[in-house]
């Protein structure tokens, strides 16, 4: 035994170990073990005054019976939706276009990449005064030049979504505009000779050639975003705190208010139950929709 | 601790693909060409068109992209009712410097300044150390559970941040063997931003492609592990820090909810958690100096980060010849 | 400030040399330091003005310099549910901190709060206090684990500058609600700004959706036997939602803004954006610390009351608490501390002049208009004292204080009183940001969820 750990050692193995280190330290204290504990929590109730104790489902009972939880999911499917509408098609023009540029394309990239580095605080607070809703706010000023408005924004249930959505884009657009754009460039020169020589003109060569070259890329990006609208939060959560008449409220929102908006304590089990559900919807959908996509996307 | 999609997607396009911030300095290239040929260029409808779309995306880009920004620097040197009133109109009753000199020194947007540069150092210093000693662990020294551990690493991508939020909150709390709370510490920031199993994917698979035989070499010559980590491996990877560097610095300077979260005292507060809180209390004026100052830096930093992007693009292209 | 920064430059250092964990400041307690000991008291709402901080720290020396054993550290604060929540998790709330009168008896239960009843008795008001304002911090037992510091009765806020504008007499606040609604709608016709605007966000819209009810003869909740029972569906909530309908859709006398909480009401008022607005009747300490007002602007008015047997005045107030993981000498300090800075001030003729005094010189606040902690005699008594150092403008809040102590005063609802505001919170946006919301649905609705909340227990 000891024969074996001395050949280990002088092996190397020791200063292996001492180089994974820090990884096992940071990813067993600040990943891998809250991942565990937040399985466990979803069947505790912990209050951090007593002990946790086994209460079974009753948390998961506690979110489902939860009024709240329809409104939320709905608003976040809305946002997820809304988000894809104005936020997919867009940057995907915007990159084709740019990958024709032959001069100054790096000021393109640089224009289009500007939103995404101010800080998304600072971006709601700006906008959150760009959507003043008298007829002297930014944007209804700006109609207003062209006939249209005033629009109460974030006043009203009706436009107080969309008006998120239009932030969070203009936050991110940008980078999608950059991946789209690598992806375009990649696509190697010779399919579009070779698609000349077939006598294809532009649009036939964005369809048949450019297309399914992006294939790989506009289905990571479309999940990806899926993924990432499902858990909205600094929007919601500064614009309007899931105002008006709820109407803005999103699934993380909601966890949030569980775990830290009573102001007498917050129900960390009911928390972390709707954080696993969310996973694990998100999981589920990403496994359909990779099954349903592996088709085609080989190419 | 929760990246956003867009943090994501901007670290997702600066990897596997080659930038196009790295081709756009390539020579030109006959071979290098788009989906409109130099044919179809010439003619008279695809190349007007084409041009009017390219002058048209620019002013577009300049527009959304800029456009705020700049309102932002017009706004931040007016005066509130000015804002207010007209908020379009440059500068009716003139400009008013002293709201940036209010907000930086009454405001102590200093204090949180700083707050944001060390939360975003340490941050950056725990991922750069927990990547690169953990991606030559794995991809160079290879011990035999080097594939489960890695795969445990991998697994955690698939976990969204939001199950994290609260188990990494009471872990926080009463972090194991340490006996005190991390709250209101800069650690509890650092620490968890260092378990991003993206940046060590990132530094493993560029460790994995670095030429075996150099590591062979120095071992031959004597060096041991820490000697080729220091002297072989770190001087080869600068590229890849760069990479890291660069989105472990602009996430930190992002971050809200969490910081929001283990930061609640205003003495340890970066600008994110701090300016909702005062955008309830200060003048409009003075908030919007606040977040003009706040919004310069990282747009500041990007601008400078293009060129040492462009640099250690040309410094991999260096290695690969 | 500056030495957290260094200690965290420090731990920059560590990390990068040995990568070692090491804690840095931040605890909630502070260690004794060379036999003292230290207490961290909360002192001023965030943003507040240089000077107030500076009369503030005055005071903590003075009290230093009587209690040469004690040393005092402070922080900003402001009572918001969430940040009250994770202060209270993570175990960083100073020694001394306040919560509203609402959230005392949940605490009280939950045993989140230090036991000081020996330490309030030696202080000699134990007995004084108004009994129903000291239940908010007394557990069944009769133990004292909060002491009430001051209490306030909601008033109507007006802008004397708009009313003069809109050809409003300043010196003539209305007093009917019918009389508020057409002085909206001259104040929104004449200005161009809001003529009346309403709190809707982080438990505020329920907070005065509940006055409102209250000032029209409804209640929220009533006590049946061992359980409570929700009422939120009553008549004087209709005609609270009601008003409010009709000033925003058919006068459209409230402005565009309707996602307004405390501080966003205070800083659209003092910003001169806001006629009239129901607040707390100090609130002129916070207009004047954060926002700045105009003193020439300010006005305040009781709140007008429905004729009627049930119409009644919603007051509520603020508890000093002590931690309760101190240790019995931090406890100690503490409970000395609340007796100098909340206490003594309203009992002792010297306390009172030199807190006066100290917050005077400071161009601070002194003599916003405060309802009863222990009885009206000892409220004029104090009154009294301070009369020499009194800066704001009592002139124009004569009509609150000549009129409030005519008015039934009526405590907030008892039981989940923040989850139930909640709640209200979404119907009072609902009311007025869709022309086509049904109110009766809505109360209705808003009744049983809270019905539940209240069954929960």
């Amino acid at each position: 035994m000891l024969t074996r750990v001395r050949r280990w050692a002088g092996d190397g193995g020791l200063s292996t170990l001492l180089f994974l280190l820090p990884l096992l330290v940071v990813f067993g204290v600040f990943s891998w073990f809250p991942i565990v504990r937040a399985a466990v929590m979803s069947v505790q109730q912990t209050n951090l005054v007593t002990a946790p104790v086994f209460v079974g489902l009753e948390n998961f009972e506690t979110v489902f019976s939860d009024p709240l939880l329809w409104t939320a999911v709905r608003n976040t499917g809305w946002f997820a939706l809304l988000a894809l509408l104005f936020g997919y098609p867009i940057p995907l023009v915007a990159a084709v276009v740019m990958s024709e540029v032959r001069r100054w394309r790096g000021l393109y990239s640089a224009l289009a990449y500007l939103p995404v580095v101010v800080p998304p605080v600072v971006a709601v607070l700006m906008w959150k005064f760009f959507y003043d809703a008298r007829p002297e706010g930014v944007f209804n000023t700006m109609l207003a030049w062209v006939g249209i408005g005033p629009f109460s924004w974030l006043q009203s249930a009706a436009t107080a979504m969309p008006s998120l959505v239009l932030e969070a884009t203009w936050a991110a657009a940008g980078g999608t505009v950059i991946i789209y754009l690598a992806a375009l460039l990649g696509v190697p020169p010779e399919l579009y000779d070779a698609a000349e020589v077939d006598g294809a003109g532009v649009w036939r060569k964005v369809w048949h050639v450019t297309m399914p070259q992006l294939r790989g890329v506009l289905l990571v990006t479309l999940i990806l975003q899926v993924i990432g609208t499902a858990q909205v939060f600094v929007e919601p959560f500064l614009f309007t705190g899931g105002g008006p008449a709820n109407s803005t409220i999103t699934v993380l929102l909601l966890i949030y208010d569980y775990a830290f908006a009573s102001s007498l304590g917050g129900d960390y089990g009911a928390a972390t139950a709707l954080s696993l559900l969310l996973a694990a919807f998100l999981a589920v959908l990403s496994a359909v929709y990779f099954r349903l996509t592996r088709s085609w996307s080989t190419s | 601790m929760s990246a956003t999609t867009t943090e994501r997607q901007a670290t997702a396009s600066a990897v596997p693909p080659p930038s196009p911030l790295r081709r756009r300095r390539e020579p030109a290239d006959p071979g290098n060409r788009g989906i409109v040929s130099a044919a179809e260029r010439r003619t008279p409808l695809l190349g007007t068109g084409l041009r009017l779309a390219h002058v048209l995306l620019l002013a577009l880009l300049a527009l959304v992209g800029l456009g705020p920004l700049l309102w932002l620097v017009k706004a931040s040197v007016s005066t509130t009712q000015d804002t207010l009133r007209d908020p379009m109109a440059l500068f009716p009753s003139g400009i008013d410097l002293a709201n940036l000199a209010t907000a930086w020194n009454d405001v102590n947007i200093d204090l949180h300044f700083a707050n944001s540069m060390i939360v975003a150092v340490g941050a950056w210093l725990v991922q750069i150390v927990v990547a690169t000693t953990g991606g030559y662990a794995l991809a160079i020294l290879r011990p035999r559970y080097g594939p489960v551990l890695y795969w445990l690493v991998l697994s955690t991508l698939f976990v969204p941040s939001v199950v994290l939020l609260v188990p990494l909150y009471l872990t926080i709390l009463s972090p194991p063997l340490l006996g005190t709370s991390l709250i209101n510490t800069f650690w509890a920031v650092w620490l968890p931003a260092g378990a991003n199993a993206f940046n060590v994917l990132l530094a493993k698979r560029f460790f994995d492609n670095l030429p075996h035989e150099v590591f062979e070499a120095a071992r031959i010559d004597g060096a041991g592990p820490t000697r080729i980590f220091w002297s072989v491996l770190l001087p080869m990877s600068r590229p890849i820090l760069g990479v890291i560097s660069v989105f472990a610095f602009i996430a930190a300077w992002k971050d809200f909810l969490w910081p929001l979260l283990v930061l609640p005292d205003p003495a340890v507060q970066p600008l994110s958690v701090r300016l909702p809180t005062l955008a309830r209390s200060i003048e409009l004026d003075v908030l919007l100096a606040a977040l003009m100052i706040s919004a310069l830096i990282p747009v500041v930093l990007f601008l400078v980060f293009q060129r040492t992007f462009l640099k250690s693009a040309g410094l991999s292209g260096a290695l690969k010849g | 400030m500056g030495s957290i920064r260094k200690s965290a430059t420090a731990a920059a250092a560590v990390l990068a040399v040995a990568g070692v964990l090491a804690a840095c400041g931040g605890t909630a307690q502070p260690p004794a330091a060379g036999g003292k000991t230290a207490i961290s008291v909360v002192s001023l709402k965030p943003g507040s003005e240089k000077a107030a901080f500076d009369a503030f720290e005055a005071q903590v020396a003075q009290f230093e310099a009587a209690n040469p054993d004690t040393d005092v550290t402070s922080q900003e604060y402001e009572w918001t549910g969430p940040t009250f929540t994770a202060q209270l998790a993570g175990g960083t709330l100073p020694t001394v901190f306040t919560v509203p009168f609402t959230d005392g008896k949940g605490l009280v239960e939950r045993r989140q709060l230090a036991d000081i009843t020996d330490h309030v008795k030696s202080f000699g008001y134990a007995d004084k206090f108004n009994k129903t304002v000291l239940a908010a911090g007394r557990s069944d037992d009769g133990r004292i684990y909060a002491v009430p510091t001051e209490a306030y009765g909601v008033g109507l806020q007006y802008n004397r500058t708009l009313f003069t504008q809109a050809g409003l007499d300043p010196e003539k606040p209305p007093t009917t609600w019918a009389d508020v609604r057409n002085y909206a709608k001259q104040i929104a016709e004449r200005t161009g700004q809001a003529g009346y605007a309403q709190m809707t966000q982080e438990n505020t819209g329920g907070w005065m959706l509940t006055t409102l009810t209250y000032a029209h003869g409804g209640r929220m909740q009533v006590a049946a036997g061992e359980k409570v029972e929700a009422t939120i569906d009553n008549p004087g909530a209709k005609a609270a939602l009601g008003l409010l309908r009709d000033m925003r859709w058919t006068d459209n006398s409230m402005g565009s803004n309707f996602l307004l909480d405390w501080s966003g009401i205070n800083q659209e008022f003092a910003a001169g954006k806001i006629g009239m607005y129901m607040g707390g009747s100090d609130v002129y300490t916070s207009l004047k610390q954060q926002n700045n007002i105009n003193p020439a602007d300010y006005g305040l008015a009781v709140l007008p009351l429905v004729p009627g047997a049930q119409s009644g005045l919603l007051g509520g107030g603020t508890l000093a608490a002590v931690n309760v993981k101190a240790t019995p000498e931090q406890q100690a300090a503490a409970a000395k501390w609340i007796d100098f800075y909340y206490m003594a001030k309203l009992t002792k003729k010297d306390a009172a002049e030199l807190d006066a005094k100290t917050l005077a010189a400071s161009d601070q606040p002194v003599g916003v208009p405060k309802l009863p902690v222990f009885d009206k005699a000892t409220l004029s008594q104090y009154d009294e004292w301070i009369k020499p150092y009194v800066n704001v403008p009592v002139a124009q809040m004569t009509s609150f204080t000549n009129g409030i102590f005519e008015q039934e005063l009526a405590g907030e609802p008892v039981s989940h009183t923040q989850e139930m505001y909640a709640v209200l919170d979404s119907v009072v946006q609902a009311v007025l940001t869709d022309p086509a919301a049904n109110i009766d649905a809505l109360l209705a609705n808003a009744d049983a969820e809270v019905q539940s909340i209240l069954d929960r227990g």
